[in-house]
């Protein structure tokens, strides 16, 4: 982790200075994206709020329950009081950081003690998923295209298509099978004694959609890139080999391939119900499913809003690296004024 | 060179998408907190590497700890779990009978109505404090605290008859009043409306296990939700341990009065939801015992290891009598219920040892006055129960004619999980085979979207289960009473709500032997209404170390007691 944050400062290091070089349209740019993302985010949190509403049932109808019992329960919870003034108090509570109990699924639980140990082993888990899914996806991508037609070429796309179309799951039996079970390499559930090792086989099993489709795509936008007039004027001036391919092509071709990362990072990260169930691991995919089958608002509430939260937050960070990647995408607005 | 400058580009390529990923974390705010606690889950987990030993039970189970505060607690896993922890005034003992725990003795008033319980002075909280009178005290009256809201209040109201108990959920009275008294630290006084011949096996009933006040207040809102918000005064100890969490670990207690009989180190749970990575576990010997589903069962039935044990569950079918005009006709009742082939519902389909029953109380979880089991005999009511297609079609040709209908059509919800949903899709076929123009739609629902529908009586035929909540058949037939929230089909007798009458608050309290007698003329008159379609008594197949003796079974309250077990290696 230390390793990964030294990374992240790395980053913000270079951004900041991007930004103290005076080019003010990069700041004016960023907190545009970032006005616009937290209204978006509490227009999110009012939708999933009048959903929960309108979700039938109610998180007390367990059958050993009667009408006083349930009663008392809406009670205890704030929930017999008009939907606006709960929606109020949820927000000011929000504020403060508290997000409300678990009705059911962990009786009386704070949610955020529920979330705070299970959050961190999902985003990790899907962390080396992305991680292995990208680098392995861009090697064989850009192998496929600058070796176009050849039975790498066929190999690249043989792998991507598998990887694209076998869904994760079956990935995770059968490693976890061959791996675990027939070799006991690798653990076959998840265990905090040891966190590395047994986030191998989950990791794994997630990353290979991910490496698929970034290989897909890497390889047709490099052809793309490849086939363009720049290409062709950088190689008549004399630029060659590496430095042509990484400075010029696969910069130009990964603004596709990030916007489709986007998306694929905050699905792995936020945690998938069938791998976690596999594994046995104490993620949030698993969690919000069981407070949706049973109707434990405060939890589905608080965790589809830090989906979207995380959603917001890399979708603005993916529109920033735009800007630096791409000025052109920055300045569009400014070519328009 | 030229290389070189390559691999920085290369080297440049990741760190923009570890940059990338980094980033968004490190602007939630939830994220950062969230990476600290991993790391310090990883502390954590070296902690339990230090406290498992070979002799460690591993033990699976199938969901998570709801709660480990006894009074909110209501799924058999949190009771289990709480129960390893937490010594009540009495335990189960290997047959289920009520023996002293925290109690050393008891005394009862000769008119049955006043309990007095002493406590041993050994008994003591994992924090040093003895276990006093007033730690029942608190945490009875926390049960009945409409600011608690705890789901199984009606354990001290309806079921234990505790004075005061009913008139305080409904806010009549104060928790104060409640009819428990801490004479002294060690003397605990009861008092009951009415005899309750099956009082003291309440007592190994989580909802009545003791609370220490100071520590409880000492934990503010985090009571029972980690290690450290934890007392125990049983045969372990939890050291380690999150909400909802898939491993947790208990360890030995070794200040338990009872600690030189404990023989196991500790144990280790972990919650395991996909059934054949459990199986294989098992088979690696990660486990000492692991649930095994109807699929499965083929694959390991002959492996002297495979057992099948008693869950206590009665299945059954609710119609609903007073909705649904063509079910309010006896006679297509008892047509319905004698269709059933409940032999090949559990033969062909479960095939987990569950077991066919043709009562209105399942099998093996009541004894009565003499030992044995209420619902031994099961061809008391064949002759309105049995499957017998000829007399079923008899019976249905019968109603259909008073009705002057031909054909039916009729809608069945069943809970979205798999064995219920094999189960309604083999009675559908049984019914519509064996009555001609009858079509059954099944409607799969959510569980608990299913049960509110039933509770509404927004239902024609509903699949439907109910476990029993203490070892007498009145856990049953408790139900089908006038308007009591569980007689979905809103059937209503007054002789069956008088003989129920006379055995809970009247006469028969106090004699045995004459409620038992009066209880089976109860079920009689359920059974020949055809209120319910009883299906079959739940068994769960499991697969068992033989290194591992003593673990004790129960179908009611605490359906697995570990403080009794050996592992041998």
């Amino acid at each position: 982790m230390p390793e990964n944050r030294t990374k992240v400062f790395y980053f913000c290091a270079v951004f900041s200075i991007k930004m103290n070089e005076g080019d003010t349209s990069v700041a004016k740019y960023t907190l545009k994206r970032v006005i616009t993302a937290l209204f978006t985010l509490l227009a999110i949190l009012l939708v999933l709020f009048i959903l929960m509403q309108l979700m039938p049932g109610s998180p007390f109808n367990d059958e050993k329950l009667n009408e006083d019992q349930r009663a008392a329960l809406y009670t205890k919870y704030g929930l017999d009081q008009p939907v606006t003034v709960q929606f109020i108090k949820y927000v000011g509570n929000m504020f403060r950081g508290d997000l409300g109990v678990s009705y059911n699924i962990s009786k009386n639980t704070p949610i955020s003690q529920l979330i705070q140990t299970r959050l961190p082993i999902s985003i990790s888990i899907g962390f080396y998923a992305v991680l292995i899914g990208a680098v392995l996806g861009l090697l064989l991508g850009l192998i496929a295209a600058l070796k176009h037609n050849t039975i790498w070429d066929s190999l690249a796309t043989v792998i991507s298509v598998i990887g694209v179309s076998v869904p994760s799951y079956v990935f995770a039996l059968a490693l976890s099978y061959n791996f675990g079970f027939k070799l006991g390499w690798f653990p076959m559930l998840f265990s905090p004694n040891d966190i590395f090792k047994s986030s191998v086989l989950p990791s794994i099993s997630l990353s290979m959609f991910t490496m698929a489709s970034i290989a897909r795509f890497t390889r047709s936008e490099m052809l793309e890139v490849l086939g363009s007039d720049y290409m062709l004027l950088a190689e008549s001036k004399g630029i060659s080999g590496f430095a042509l391919i990484f400075r010029h092509a696969l910069r130009n071709a990964l603004i596709p391939i990030i916007t489709v990362l986007a998306p694929l990072i905050v699905d792995l990260m936020t945690g998938s119900l069938v791998v976690e169930k596999i594994f046995a691991i104490p993620g949030v995919g698993s969690l919000l499913v069981n407070a949706i089958q049973s109707n434990d608002y405060n939890v589905v509430i608080s965790l589809s809003f830090i989906y979207s939260a995380m959603y917001i937050i890399i979708m603005l960070v993916v529109d920033i690296l735009y800007g630096i990647i791409d000025p052109r995408i920055r300045l569009a607005g400014k070519g328009g004024d | 060179m030229k290389r070189a400058k390559a691999v920085v580009a290369l080297l440049m390529a990741s760190a923009m998408l570890l940059g990338m990923t980094g980033c968004g974390s490190s602007d939630g705010n939830a994220v950062n907190t969230g990476t600290s606690a991993g790391d310090s889950a990883q502390a954590d987990g070296s902690d339990v590497s230090g406290t498992a030993s070979s002799s460690d039970l591993n033990i699976m189970l199938e969901t998570p700890v709801e709660s480990l505060d006894p009074q909110l607690a209501t799924d058999g896993t949190s009771f289990e779990v709480i129960a390893d922890y937490t010594d009540g005034l009495m335990q189960m003992d290997a047959d289920g009978q009520a023996v002293e725990a925290v109690a050393e003795r008891y005394e009862v008033s000769e008119d049955g109505l006043t309990y007095t319980f002493h406590i041993r002075e050994d008994a003591v909280w994992s924090n040093g404090t003895p276990v006093t009178a007033a730690d029942f005290v608190f945490a009875w009256q926390r049960a009945v605290d409409p600011a608690v809201a705890s789901e199984y209040a009606y354990m001290l109201s309806d079921i234990g008859q505790i004075k005061n108990a009913a008139e305080i959920i409904a806010g009549e009275k104060d928790k104060s009043e409640l009819g428990v008294t801490a004479l002294d630290d060690s003397t605990l006084q009861v008092e009951l409306n009415v005899p309750v011949s099956y009082f003291l096996s309440l007592m190994y009933f989580p909802t009545f296990y003791p609370v220490n006040e100071a520590f409880f207040n000492s934990c503010a809102d985090t009571f029972a939700t980690s290690p450290e918000t934890t007392l125990s005064n049983g045969a372990f100890l939890l050291d380690a341990y999150e909400p909802a969490a898939t491993t947790f670990h208990l360890t030995k207690n070794e200040d338990y009065y009872n600690a030189d009989n404990v023989k196991l180190a500790g144990l280790n749970y972990q919650v395991i939801q996909d059934s054949q990575q459990a199986l294989m576990s098992y088979q690696t010997g990660a486990l000492d015992t692991t649930l095994v589903n109807g699929e499965q069962v083929d694959q390991v039935k002959d492996d002297p290891e495979f057992k099948t044990i008693g869950a206590g569950y009665l299945w059954y079918v609710s119609p609903n009598i007073a909705a649904v005009p063509e079910l309010a006709n006896l006679n297509v009742r008892l047509a319905f219920t004698m269709a059933i082939n409940r032999e090949a519902i559990t033969g062909d389909v479960l095939k987990d040892g569950s077991l066919p029953t043709y009562t209105a109380v399942p099998m093996q979880f009541a004894a009565g006055p003499d030992g044995s089991d209420y619902s031994a005999d099961q061809s008391r009511y064949s002759d309105v129960c049995a499957y017998d297609a000829a007399k079923a079609a008899e019976y249905w040709n019968a109603g259909l004619a008073e009705l002057g209908i031909a054909e039916l059509t009729l809608d069945m919800v069943v809970d979205a999980d798999d064995a219920p949903q094999k189960v309604a899709q083999v009675l559908k076929e049984q019914w519509e085979t064996t009555l001609p123009g009858l079509t059954v739609n099944l409607v799969v629902e959510p569980k608990k979207q299913r049960v509110e529908d039933m509770q509404n009586g927004n239902f024609q035929l509903g699949l439907t289960r109910w476990g029993p909540d203490y070892a007498d058949p009145m856990t049953y037939l408790g139900m089908w009473i006038t308007d009591n929230s569980n007689n979905y089909g809103l059937w209503s007798n007054a002789e069956y709500d008088a003989i129920i009458d006379e055995c809970t608050t009247g006469d028969l309290c106090t004699d045995a032997k004459g409620r038992w007698a009066r209880l089976y003329d109860a079920e009689k008159l359920v059974m020949d209404d055809a209120v319910i379609f009883p299906l079959y008594t739940q068994c769960n197949a499991e697969m068992l170390s033989s290194k591992v003796t003593g673990i004790e079974f129960h179908p009611v309250a605490l359906n697995r007691v570990y403080k009794n077990a050996v592992k041998t290696e």
